[in-house]
């Protein structure tokens, strides 16, 4: 009986390297069909020319926007006009985006850029993105009159969201994609009607509809201004599973003296962002807001405001943000 | 009762009284007051899918019962009550925000609101907004954001309230 245990436990033992590697080739795979699927898409957003309709729904709202996007040469040009309300519209030109809002008779620039982007991710990143998530192609199905693939990144815990997409069978461009929270319940989603893909789009047609700002509009800039990466003395004791930190440092915001100390939280999907600043007597009050899919919380720690925000469940950001210390 | 209801959810209560407690929530009333307790610790930490389920009973019970919640930290005027139950009826997403900001400061906003006194509900609403200038921060880094090219930015055109950087200080 013990010899048989023992050799048992032998058998095992020699069992599981082998096994290991095999699950750690398993996962591989798997993280490289996603890291594909995720490049695919990203690059189909930037390089085609196509003009359609959104419809995007957050909680129970549902707005539709026209999107032209058009790229010119390696120059990135796109103009997003609500269809339903007032006629409010974004306009991005590579890095700077400009959000033109009638209704307020107010213009806002602000930078485009986006910085952690597939397929430039940190190994780390790509790591998480197959232990924590389940990616897994689901079938076909058609968006907006096309044939599209739809795939499903299932969370493996419950401090993230699951994803699902559904991007054009021929180009990979997304066309419809939903955010689904802990419950299964979708809290975010946004889906082409009609799209026209590589259709003859010039300049003026991604142009905003005002050649100059109207006179009695008031106009805000928010340079935003880059991280500049080092270190700022805050940490995260808790930092969920298969989140890595990416950027920490400080950036200098819109009326603010002091500059707020900024860390980045990514697990290879999404990201979590922590601000920490003094408070302040025009200060954003603490608490906790959701807005589809992005949670945000705010606590005061010694005389300073901390807000978490981040594509996760609420429970997610709260973590991070209650074990925010200063080393 | 409600005092021992309110130890026994804090871990507070003596064994020798447990029994005793634990019985009391056999009767409707008790009930009651756990549920409402619960709401309301709920509402204070945010637990977002139990918050959405705040009715308008509740919100009455929270109005009337200011000392759960404002004891522990601050007092609490009455006027941020009023402004509490509102929301929590008007805007469900708002209700966490609302009764953090009660609890952990004062906020200025606040305090403007109740000396004009001729606000609307829906004019104190951006108050409760996303940070804008953060938002767009963090959106740099948001790798989902680059799939679409738009994800942000719909949130911004579909907003109720136009996304304003903050005012300087």
């Amino acid at each position: 009986m013990q010899h048989a245990a023992r050799r048992t436990r032998k058998l095992s033992g020699r069992l599981a390297p082998a096994v290991f590697v095999l699950a750690l080739a398993a996962s591989a795979a798997r993280a490289d069909d996603a890291m594909q699927w995720l490049a695919r898409a990203a690059h189909a957003a930037r390089e085609l020319d196509y003009t359609g309709t959104i419809v995007y729904q957050i909680g129970p709202r549902v707005e539709s926007s026209r999107i032209t996007h058009l790229n010119d040469g390696g120059h990135e040009f796109s103009k997003l006009v609500n269809l339903d309300g007032p006629a409010r519209e974004v306009v991005r030109r590579d890095g700077e985006v400009r959000c033109y809002y009638p209704d307020a008779k107010l213009m806002r620039i602000e930078p485009g850029t986006f910085r952690n982007v597939f397929p430039s991710l940190l190994p780390e990143q790509q790591q998480s993105l197959s232990r924590f998530y389940d990616f897994r192609l689901v079938g076909e199905d058609r968006v907006g009159g096309r044939p599209v693939q739809v795939v499903v990144f299932e969370p493996k815990d419950g401090l993230r969201y699951g994803h699902r997409f559904w991007s054009d069978a021929k180009t990979g461009l997304l066309l419809k994609a939903r955010v689904v929270n802990e419950h299964g319940d979708g809290v975010e989603q946004f889906a082409f009607s009609d799209l026209v893909l590589n259709a003859p789009i010039d300049r003026s047609m991604v142009d905003p509809s005002w050649s100059s700002v109207p006179r009695d509009w008031q106009v805000l800039e928010n340079a935003g201004g880059d991280v500049v990466p080092e270190e700022t003395g805050w940490s995260v004791t808790r930092v969920p599973p298969g989140f890595t930190k990416i950027v920490e440092g400080y950036r200098k915001l819109r009326g603010r003296r002091e500059r707020v100390a900024h860390l980045v939280f990514s697990d290879g999907l999404v990201s979590i962002s922590v601000f920490i600043e003094p408070l302040r007597a025009s200060s954003s009050p603490a608490g906790f807001l959701r807005q589809g899919g992005l949670n945000v919380y705010s606590l005061k720690l010694d005389e300073h405001l901390i807000t978490v925000m981040g594509e996760t469940p609420g429970a997610t950001v709260r973590q991070i943000a209650h074990s925010v210390v200063h080393r | 009762m409600n005092e021992q209801i309110s130890r026994l959810m804090d871990g507070e209560i003596d064994a020798t009284e447990m029994d005793a407690v634990c019985a009391t929530l056999g009767s409707d009333a008790a009930m009651a007051t756990w549920n409402c307790y619960h709401a309301i610790g709920d509402a204070l930490r945010s637990e977002t899918g139990v918050t959405r389920n705040i009715g308008l009973a509740i919100s009455r019970r929270l109005a009337q019962e200011p000392a759960i919640v404002a004891a522990p930290r601050r007092a609490t005027a009455p006027a941020s009550w009023a402004w509490a139950v509102a929301a929590s009826v008007a805007a469900m997403t708002v209700v966490g925000w609302t009764a953090y900001s009660m609890v952990d400061a004062a906020p200025a906003g606040f305090a403007k609101v109740r000396e004009a006194g001729t606000m609307s509900a829906a004019q104190m609403r951006p108050r409760t907004v996303v940070p804008a200038d953060y938002l767009i921060a963090h959106q740099e880094y948001a790798p989902t954001n680059a799939l679409s090219g738009v994800g942000p930015y719909l949130r911004d055109v579909a907003a109720s309230t136009p996304v304003r950087p903050a005012v300087a200080e």
